[in-house]
């Protein structure tokens, strides 16, 4: 290991006084906010799911999956934290070690980080600089390494960042995915970086080993289909309680997620058979693209689209905190570890439809994906969510809006900050758009 | 019509009726078919294995006997005596089923080709094959050709990816690379697009060939010795292409260890000489088997992606006009895909145009329709085959992990 | 009091709740009985509830005589009491199809937000752009330069239309647009000139706004600052279209909540 350089090269040097005081502070206020938006997700839902009631625990950042972590580590696991979706949590799994994703969605911690970058950058970069410049998120804290991928400009510096508390290990990504080389190069990555985990957790990944994490989170994926079919038809679930469900993917423990999620669906399944829907069937059915959106502040958009009047209700999403973690299976032919390491690497750069990638067909793949979603779920307008400093979402929106209105679907850009304040103002403008859904319904 | 005939057509419509009746339980019993293709497709390929080299497949066509010898060993398979001796090298298919050692049941269509094509004409005692049987030289030639287009138009290269018996002796080195548990290599997509394009070279090379060495018989010329219709290499120099042909040796083999053929003696019924079966097999033959085998080992279907049988399967179903009729399709529905590229990993063959093209019908030539790409695609309904028009399979959400091994 | 005949006719309240000023539109059977305004002030509720009253008294209705209050505006959940609230795009797009029934664009510029709305052949809105964030591009730009170059608000118009050539300023924020207006001034430039520049430039803006939508006439402008010469006169150079404005600009969303109150009233009969 390389010693620990302790002159940090980017973050300025709080005192212990003030790093508890700040993260008392917004630990409190986001334990209330996750009480709250709870709270809120039953009151909007008379008819709220009962097995929702685990991701109700899990959403919980500092209860339950913290004290696990915390035994985990202790019993001798490593914890690998990782930034963006491109880092194969399957070689993870495979060496015994737990992976956690790590970007967080505290807004006050963004705050903090505006110490060390300016203001124009995204906020959910600014805001994981602030949580770990505080110590607050638990997952952040416990990570023996992060995994960091060198997607869009604003993670590439953030990994960066975070080597002045934390041994980093970046991968770089190519930013086209239709190309042999770029696949080439990208399994090379993978293969570094299954050599890192190797020699971090002490565990040999074997293929065995490697299989039987592969069939976990197939199965995982398997759940998570599962759900998704269910939101095909007439609502059953609000989105927010299958975002949420989803999310929890990204630091549960898989096989346990798989076994909830499948109780979820089980349970939506009588649903669909009672006829007991949600939300009326004629409320205009919405789709999100766009900036991932964390829990638990940055929870907003969704909470607005299902609490506004007139209703809303999510059906679908492309964003990469949600459903594009588990949409895609590693899709394995032969099972030789060779078979396996290139099923991993073409299921992380290919299946992706991040707006970091660039293509002469203008990002065709997320479009196909947005297209079979909107018939899939049949959904009325998708409004295009994008947090100020996101470049690349923002940029593609114009390209995404004129394919939207060659389907005559209605499409509806929606630009924040991580701040609470524009949530009025927003309001107005999302009540506008279902307005305007429920407009075209009638007619 | 006589009695013969009469029984003859009866065991086809036994044999025919079981195979569909087979066909359709399978169909019936395994609900997602599309998880079970590859389990599917074993069943069917070992199914005809038997079926082909056991001449139970629509019986052996009869030979015209010998009357000094009596029945050659063959001919004492059930259904003998369909068609007299019309049509007696037997019904063309594109397989690599060995005209050789059990042709008279299904021959190789290569091997048709090659035998028929020149001279076409009755040339009179001696000369071509038309001294044999009594249907004439453009019948046969017509029979051959039309079968083969029939035949590609209705399944295409199905045949090479489901009944083949070659492409399941491919499989089997697959099988044995996979014990062993070593990755298997590619070949860029360039060299397999080139590779691709030999087959073409292959069978225009081996068509002139055969024409060259078919007119020696006209001229009254040998370019070799003993090559004279009836002497002892004629049956080489017809066909010039099954000398370097890596099927043969194994099609002997299988025949000799079913009993059908006598592992010592074969009669040549023009002339009634016995032959060992070893006559048949030459050092090219073996020599390729070798290279074949070998390079099965390393790449998926290392042949198929060279078999001039399968060209000229490709060039009756995946080119103008045959394109349009051709029954059996692979279409892809494009803003379905997310482009993950398992379709072209899986690849037995190593086709890219099915992850390439935009949409709709992906049918290339270097497709053997094996079908792995719609068993492997997690996106529903990506992937569609086509039967007539009609959707028999598709691409699923995949939900189990594949048990390829 | 009114007869028993009448009392079938649906007559609804529109209230908007504007960021400086309430209006209220009396709507009988889709006729405008009555309008009345007033400045919203700290207590909006208040002064809300006021208005209404004053409204009621003028047309010698009891609030027993209406069927439906819709509100809309900024400040909807001031509203007193309402039956329904309606977002103030819809209230537009509805005010300004039913103003002019051939409108495909319309644009509303309020004191502090701008919205340009675009209507397909039903008076549906199938689209909508609202400024970001900054006032910029409305009626309290207007304000504040007026104050800068020490004008009366209302004056600022007619001023403008006497310059005689253009100059240019920032308009993506107030507090910058106002340090340009103040160099223009240091560059000696005359009040018509800079007047039209301030024109100029929210003009530049809200064009900006309705080209992402697509200039489809008729386009309609609507909201305080439509009574603006200046600003029509600007707008109609940038966007190049002639743009139709009603009688009371300022009422539009009143109206639009006024109409959409009769059509639920209709339905929950």
């Amino acid at each position: 290991m390389k010693k620990q350089n302790t002159q940090k090269k980017y973050v300025p040097e709080l005192s212990q006084k003030e790093i508890d005081e700040l993260s008392n502070s917004i630990k409190t206020s986001s334990q209330k906010i996750v009480a709250e938006t709870i709270k809120r997700m039953k009151e909007s839902d008379k008819n709220r799911p009962k097995t929702m009631k685990y991701f109700d625990e899990m959403a919980d950042l500092f209860g339950k999956r913290e004290k696990e972590i915390i035994e985990a580590k202790k019993s001798g696991k490593k914890i690998i934290g990782y930034l963006c979706l491109f880092a194969p949590i399957e070689l993870i799994l495979a060496a015994d070690a737990i992976p956690v994703r790590i970007n967080s969605g505290w807004y006050d911690a963004t705050k903090i980080g505006d110490r060390v970058v300016p203001v124009e950058v995204c906020p959910v970069i600014r805001s994981t600089i602030g949580a770990k410049m505080v110590s607050l998120s638990p997952f952040l804290e416990n990570s023996d390494a992060i995994i960091s991928v060198l997607t869009c400009d604003a993670m590439t510096k953030l990994g960066e960042i975070l080597t002045d508390y934390t041994p980093i290990w970046q991968m770089t990504i190519p930013r086209i995915k239709d190309s042999d080389q770029a696949l080439r190069l990208w399994i090379e990555e993978i293969k570094s970086i299954k050599k890192e985990i190797e020699k971090l957790t002490g565990n040999k990944i074997t293929r065995k080993k490697l299989r039987r994490a592969i069939e976990l989170t197939q199965k995982a994926t398997k759940a998570f289909r599962r759900l998704q079919q269910l939101r095909k038809g007439n609502p059953v679930i609000m989105g927010r309680d299958a975002m949420l469900a989803i999310q929890t993917y990204i630091w549960d423990d898989v096989e346990r997620w798989t076994k909830n999620t499948n109780k979820l669906c089980d349970e939506l399944e009588k649903r669909v058979k009672n006829k007991d829907w949600s939300v009326p069937p004629d409320t205009p059915r919405v789709l999100i693209t766009g900036t991932p959106m964390f829990w638990p502040d940055n929870w907003k958009v969704p909470s607005l689209v299902e609490e506004a009047n007139p209703k809303g209700v999510i059906l679908a999403d492309e964003i990469c905190s949600s459903e594009r973690i588990l949409n895609d299976p590693v899709g394995v032919d032969e099972w030789s570890m060779n078979d396996m390491l290139n099923a991993i690497g073409e299921r992380y750069l290919m299946a992706s439809t991040c707006a970091c990638f660039s293509s002469t067909d203008g990002n065709e793949d997320r479009i196909n994906w947005l297209i079979t979603k909107i018939k899939d779920h049949k959904i009325d307008g998708v409004i295009y969510y994008v947090v100020r400093g996101c470049m690349l979402y923002a940029m593609e929106y114009t390209r995404v809006k004129k394919v939207l209105d060659q389907l005559n679907i209605p499409v509806y850009y929606l630009d924040t900050e991580y701040t609470r304040e524009d949530v009025g103002q927003m309001k107005t403008r999302v009540e506008a758009f279902l307005e305007m859904l429920t407009a075209r319904i009638d007619f | 019509m006589s009695m013969e005939t009469l029984g003859n057509l009866l065991q086809i419509a036994v044999f025919g009726g079981l195979i569909l009746a087979g066909a359709l339980v399978i169909l019936i019993w395994v609900k997602d078919k599309t998880k079970n293709i590859s389990t599917l497709r074993l069943f069917v390929q070992i199914a005809f294995v038997p079926l082909i080299f056991l001449g139970l497949l629509i019986g052996p066509f009869g030979l015209p006997q010998n009357p000094n010898l009596g029945d050659a060993p063959r001919e004492r398979l059930l259904g003998a005596d369909l068609l007299g001796n019309q049509f007696p090298d037997g019904l063309s298919v594109p397989i690599l089923a060995c005209w050789y050692p059990n042709g008279r049941t299904v021959t190789c269509s290569v091997w048709q080709l090659q035998a028929y094509l020149f001279p076409f004409w009755d040339a009179g005692p001696g000369f071509g094959w038309g001294t044999f049987y009594s249907s004439n030289g453009l019948e046969r030639i017509g029979i051959t050709l039309g079968l083969m287009i029939a035949m590609s138009l209705l399944i295409g290269r199905a045949f090479c990816g489901w009944i083949c018996p070659f492409g399941l002796y491919n499989d089997l080195m697959i099988r044995i690379r996979k014990i062993f548990k070593k990755p298997h290599l590619s070949f860029s997509e360039k060299t397999n697009k080139a590779i691709g394009q030999l087959r073409y070279l292959i069978i225009a090379a081996f068509l002139i060939l055969s024409v060259i060495l078919g007119s020696q018989a006209i001229v009254g010329t040998q370019l070799v010795g003993d090559t004279a219709p009836g002497e002892y290499y004629y049956s080489y120099f017809t066909a010039p292409f099954c000398q370097v042909c890596p099927m043969k040796p194994l099609c002997i083999l299988v025949e000799v260890g079913a009993g059908a053929m006598n592992p010592l003696e074969e009669i040549n019924h023009s002339t009634g000489v016995f032959y060992e079966a070893g006559y048949y097999v030459t050092s090219l033959n073996i020599i390729v088997l070798g290279l074949v085998t070998a390079g099965a080992l390393a790449f998926r279907r290392f042949w198929c992606r060279i078999c001039p049988l399968g060209g000229l399967t490709a060039l009756f179903s995946t080119f103008y006009p045959f394109k349009k009729l051709a029954l059996l399709r692979l279409n892809k529905i494009e803003e379905k895909c997310t482009k993950c590229g398992i379709c072209k990993r899986v690849c037995p063959t190593q086709v890219t145009e099915v992850y390439e093209e935009k949409g709709g019908d992906v049918t290339v030539s270097g497709c053997m329709l094996c079908f792995r790409c719609v068993e492997m695609c997690p996106y529903e309904d990506c992937l569609e085959v086509k039967m007539a028009r009609k959707t028999v399979l598709k691409s699923r959400n995949w939900l189990e992990p594949s048990e390829s091994e | 009091m009114i007869s028993k005949s009448e009392k079938l006719l649906t007559i609804t309240i529109g209230i908007d709740l504007g960021t400086q000023t309430i209006k209220v539109v009396i709507l009988k059977d889709n006729l405008v009985l009555t309008r009345e305004k007033a400045v919203s002030g700290f207590e909006t509720s208040k002064v809300a509830k006021q208005v209404i009253d004053e409204a009621l008294k003028k047309t010698k209705l009891s609030i027993n005589d209406i069927s439906h209050i819709t509100a809309t505006g900024a400040g909807v959940q001031m509203a007193p009491n309402p039956n329904s609230t309606i977002s103030m795009m819809s209230a537009d797009a509805k005010a300004g199809f039913y103003l002019f029934p051939k409108a495909r664009t319309i644009i509303d510029v309020g004191a502090e937000e701008a919205r340009a709305i675009k209507c397909d052949d039903n008076g549906i809105m199938v689209d909508f752009v609202v400024n970001e964030r900054c006032a910029a591009g409305a009626g309290a730009f207007i304000e504040a330069m007026a104050r800068a170059i020490e004008v009366k608000m209302e004056e600022m118009g007619p001023l403008s239309l006497k310059a005689e050539r253009a100059s240019s300023i920032n308009a993506t924020c107030v507090i910058f647009g106002e340090s340009d207006v103040v160099s223009l001034i240091h560059k000696q430039e005359s009040k018509p000139e800079i007047a039209r520049a301030v024109f100029d430039a929210m003009a530049d803006r809200i064009s900006s706004m309705v080209h992402r939508l697509g200039v489809n006439p008729e386009v309609v402008l609507v909201g305080g600052v439509a009574k603006d010469v200046g600003f029509i006169a600007s707008l109609k150079r940038k966007l190049g279209v002639d743009i139709s404005i009603p009688d009371y600009p300022e009422y539009a969303g009143a109206l639009g909540a006024a109409l959409i109150a009769a059509k639920r009233a209709k339905r929950n009969k």
